[in-house]
């Protein structure tokens, strides 16, 4: 899995290529992985992951670090989603980058490292030290290769990230202190915070785990990296930023927050009701701004803010509800670790395509385009199929994840935030119909600028086709995907009290 | 005892004097031009052979000439420093040699004086022999300070550096006769006992006594507020001092504060350790906080480097105070990620000077392109520095951190978590200088005719993968160094 560019010499073709076989190795890796996983799954012994690495990394008498990997039903499909937008991502940037190649792709295969790690590790410093390592290829390809603002958005983009990080870092130390283990599975079994003390100790240690994963995932108030994040970004790294590295907090939540603290969880959904409120204000809120949003980059990063502001949902929902209605609260789950995944495909093949317009037409003003569809149907269809995907129209990808989690959701005590989803999906669809198909793909030419466009080329095509694919493919026949994430998340909610 | 055992007892800091005394008489001797390159080798021979000789005590534990302790605790101290010193050398070979500093002999023998006043800090179990220790460190260091004669920023420093820490000796000195008065004995042990026979009693009278002592131990290890002179010394003085002057010194600080308090007010006692605790607590608070938000504005790269390192006496305070197993061995551990980190950091300052010409910040526009091979090693070792994982200096804050929540000093940990975010965004400044911005024009000329990728000298280079192989080692290590860390924290933490 892991993988070192180590041939660094100042010849950018054969940099290019390494780099491009070496993430077509992980992916196939990964493939591998998810294989292995699905047959565990299959076999229903009941052994949750597939084992992997361990070996000691600090072991000095009060501490006990592990470099334990492992994955799982719901960290393989992920593994391969980051994998593959990789890939995908190098390629592209094998046909247009041209400063500093050299870097950009070390850097590349660095942040992949981290993704990976963070989606297997089993070890809670494990986690974080990816979690936190992934910050720093993150900081400089945004930084260094970035467009305009990139300084900033960088900045802003590592500093948001680390404060949640430090908090993450000091609640994980607080939660060894009680459970006595780093160790993911082994700290959530020992119930951590469940004595006799007060319950706030429990409730701050969460509410530090969670900001962590809300900045990171983005979630409304904390969003405000991310667009301009993804506004400066390369195009090959706004993908994997969007499509992987927003999913490792949706991730988190699901395998690190829920697990550890059960009971805190509940309490901030059901009694102090904040975190429904966060979820669906993400979604109100994404879907407001991106109504108000012309740039086009812009408004796709807000459509991120609303995909994710569903996986928060989900995860609440499963939090208040797995003791009441384990059922409602199993398909909650599901859907939040499938809109996770969908995220990665759909905000991935859109990111791709913002970036492929822009190189053609300077621009990512909506008003200033029109009447693409007539030069560049095929860029029309992708977005057409990713756009849809995202507001969860049957039949994509997208739209399994919104089913349950609404599904698991209206029932329980947060059906309040589920229909103020509703109703912010509502917005956002309209958003994308009226603007960007409306606006940049149908109506007038505006004037003689564009006649001349070329439609999406060959290897353009490359890169989109294998997200478009997985988009339809799980959209139509979701079961390959939901069959191990059930399996893996059946285990999770059998652990919970 | 016999003397042969003593002596053996001793062999690290005679060795350290030996070679002192031997590089003063070559020093002394009309050695001219090439062969005065052999003087840092010499020296370099002596900080290798005392290290052997302190490797080789680990397993003794043994009191001897009543002043003096050979165990596990004095050991480690020692290996830190005498590495820390051994890279110092290192940079400072090169340096004397461009700059070309006169009276080399003396120079280096001054570095090796430092690790004799560390060896004995180290070892200290006597009130005495800990101030003795530490002025002969303050000594040398004055002087070093000072060394390059003709720049009258230099003298300046050195005067300023001189004046300052006089001062606070004689504050430390007055609280050290206070204890002495109040317990009748200058022994830690003693006084321990002494202390806690009657606790109540003597509280009102070892409380100033406390104040005075931790003041003056605090501008040691330059915490804030007595850190004062520690930037602007170290904008007029030579980098490589200032490379020693960042980390040295701190490590004997710690090593007597550690002891000291440890054992002298063992956490047995009812409120007095509780006194010193707050005391330090507060110490430490302040420091990592006031370190980290002045290096904000700074636009000298020493003098960024100076007020990060002095928030790290901060971070370094928090292990002390949680006076646990565990804290003291964060502690060394966190001397250690520093001793790589910091002295990394500026090692490549001193290579990237030779492009730069200077130690503005904005001069470093673009280094990452002129000298890709300084740049990513400065990167690493900043990046320990602040505590980014998976780098020595995160197991460190780890540790520390850790220790002070099991402690339940949750409210320390914050502070130093925030700061931590903080002193990444003054690293950053410095980062994006390095990595983006394009390189400036001027800075081409400021060093005469540089070449497009000139290869760092041997000495630096050696220096620099040192640090940096140090930073990733030690954090790869991390488990069994902090075993046989806590191996010689019981020694202090137990008593």
């Amino acid at each position: 899995m892991f993988l070192i560019l180590a041939v660094p010499r100042d010849d950018a073709r054969t940099i290019r290529r390494i780099g491009v076989a070496f993430a077509i190795a992980a992916l196939v890796l990964s493939i591998v992985v998810w294989v292995n996983v699905a047959q565990v799954a299959a076999d229903e012994s009941g052994s949750l992951a597939y084992p992997g690495e361990d070996h000691a990394w600090i072991s000095a008498p009060p501490f006990n670090v592990r470099f334990t990997l492992g994955a799982d039903g719901l960290s393989a499909p992920m593994v391969f989603m980051t994998a593959l937008l990789t890939t995908l991502a190098l390629y592209y940037s094998a046909r247009t980058l041209e400063v500093r190649v050299k870097e950009y792709f070390i850097l590349f295969l660095v942040l992949e490292t981290c993704l990976f790690g963070t989606f297997l590790a089993l070890d809670l410093v494990l986690f974080y030290v990816f979690w936190v390592v992934g910050l720093v290829p993150a900081l400089l390809l945004v930084g260094v290769w970035g467009g305009e603002g990139r300084e900033r958005a960088a900045l802003k983009l590592f500093l948001f990230n680390l404060l949640g990080s430090v908090m993450m870092l000091l609640a994980i130390l607080a939660v060894y202190s009680q459970a006595g283990t780093f160790d993911v599975l082994g700290a959530a079994a020992a119930r951590p915070f469940s004595g006799a003390e007060t319950p706030w100790t429990a409730r701050v240690a969460f509410l530090a785990f969670f900001v962590a994963f809300a900045i990171r995932l983005p979630s409304f108030p904390f969003h405000t990296w991310m667009p301009e994040a993804q506004t400066a970004a390369p195009t090959a790294a706004g993908t994997v930023l969007a499509g992987a590295f927003l999913g490792t907090a949706g991730y988190g939540l699901i395998r690190i927050a829920l697990p550890l603290f059960p009971a805190p969880f509940a309490y901030f959904v059901a009694e102090a009701w904040v975190l429904p409120v966060l979820a669906a204000a993400s979604i109100l809120y994404g879907a407001l701004v991106c109504l108000a949003q012309w740039d086009l980059r812009r408004l796709v990063a807000h459509l991120s803010v609303v995909q994710m502001g569903f996986v928060t949902l989900g995860v609440c929902a499963a939090a208040v509800g797995h003791a009441i209605d384990p059922a409602a609260a199993a398909s909650a789950l599901a859907g939040a670790a499938m809109q996770v995944f969908a995220h990665g495909a759909i905000a991935g093949a859109l990111f791709f395509l913002v970036g492929i317009l822009y190189r053609r037409t300077d621009t990512h003003d909506l008003r200033s385009l029109g009447g693409l569809a007539r030069r560049m149907p095929h860029a029309y269809g992708v977005v057409l199929v990713a756009g849809l995907a995202a507001l969860g129209l049957p039949g994509l990808v997208g739209f399994w994840g919104e089913l349950f989690v609404f599904k698991g959701s209206v029932g329980g005590a947060i059906a309040p935030a589920a229909f103020v989803g509703a109703l912010g999906l509502l917005f956002a669809a309209a958003c994308v119909v009226w603007k960007v198909v409306q606006h940049g793909f149908l109506g007038e030419m505006n004037g003689e600028k564009w006649v001349g466009l070329e439609d999406v080329t060959t290897w353009e095509k490359v890169t989109l086709w294998p997200l478009l694919l997985l988009v339809i493919v799980f959209g139509v026949y979701p079961a390959p995907l939901l069959d191990i994430v059930n399996a893996a998340l059946a285990l999770l909610l059998e652990r919970l009290p | 005892m016999t003397l042969e055992q003593t002596l053996w007892l001793l062999a690290p800091e005679l060795v350290l004097l030996g070679d002192g005394a031997l590089l003063l008489l070559l020093g002394a001797l009309p050695i001219r031009g090439d062969k005065r390159r052999w003087l840092p080798v010499v020296a370099l021979g002596g900080i290798a052979g005392a290290l052997f000789a302190a490797v080789s005590q680990w397993n003794v534990e043994v009191r001897f000439l009543s002043v003096l302790s050979c165990d596990r605790f004095s050991v480690a101290v020692d290996v830190i420093a005498l590495v820390a010193l051994g890279l110092v050398v290192l940079v400072s070979g090169f340096y004397a040699r461009t700059r070309r500093v006169r009276y080399q002999g003396p120079f280096y023998a001054l570095f090796l004086l430092c690790g004799l006043a560390i060896c004995l800090s180290s070892a200290a179990t006597d009130l005495v022999m800990a101030l003795v220790a530490l002025e002969l460190l303050g000594i040398a260091s004055y002087v070093l300070t000072g060394y390059v004669r003709g720049d009258p920023r230099a003298g300046e420093a050195a005067i300023k550096h001189f004046l300052y820490s006089v001062a606070l000796s004689a504050l430390t000195l007055y609280g050290l006769s206070w204890l002495y008065g109040v317990t009748g004995s200058t022994g830690l042990e003693a006084i321990a006992s002494a202390v806690r026979a009657s606790e109540a009693e003597l509280r009102p009278a070892i409380l100033p006594a406390l104040v005075l002592i931790a003041v003056g131990f605090a501008a040691k290890v330059a915490a804030v507020p007595f850190h004062r002179p520690v930037p602007d010394v170290h904008a007029g003085t030579p980098a490589p001092v200032v490379a020693f002057l960042l980390v040295v010194p701190s490590i004997a600080g710690f090593a007597v504060i550690m002891r000291l308090f440890l054992v002298a007010l063992p956490v047995d006692l009812v409120v007095l350790d509780a006194d010193w605790r707050t005391l330090l607590m507060a110490l430490a608070a302040i420091t990592m906080t006031g370190g980290t938000f002045a290096a904000i504005w700074q636009d000298n790269v020493k003098r960024l480097l100076a007020y990060l390192a002095v928030a790290q006496a901060g971070y370094l305070l928090i292990g002390v105070v949680a006076a646990s197993g565990q804290g003291i061995a964060a502690v060394l551990f966190a001397l250690l990620a520093q001793t790589f980190g910091t002295l990394g950091a500026l090692t490549a300052i001193v290579a990237l000077a030779r492009h730069t010409g200077s130690y503005a910040v904005e001069s470093y526009a673009g280094m990452h392109k002129q000298a890709p091979e300084v740049a990513w090693p400065l990167l690493v070792c900043l990046l320990s520095m602040t505590g980014v994982p998976p780098l020595a200096g995160f197991v460190a804050r780890l540790g520390l951190y850790a220790a002070a929540i099991e402690q339940g000093l949750l409210w320390l940990a914050v502070v130093g978590a925030f700061n931590g975010v903080v002193s990444l965004y003054c690293v950053w400044r410095l980062v994006r200088v390095l990595f983006l911005a394009p390189p400036v024009a001027g800075a081409q000329q400021a060093g005469g005719a540089i070449r497009r990728r000139p290869a760092v000298p041997l000495p630096l280079a050696v220096a620099l993968g040192i640090a940096v192989t140090g930073v990733f080692a030690t954090a790869l290590l991390a488990g069994s160094l902090l075993t046989l860390l806590q191996g010689a924290a019981q020694v202090v933490s137990s008593v």
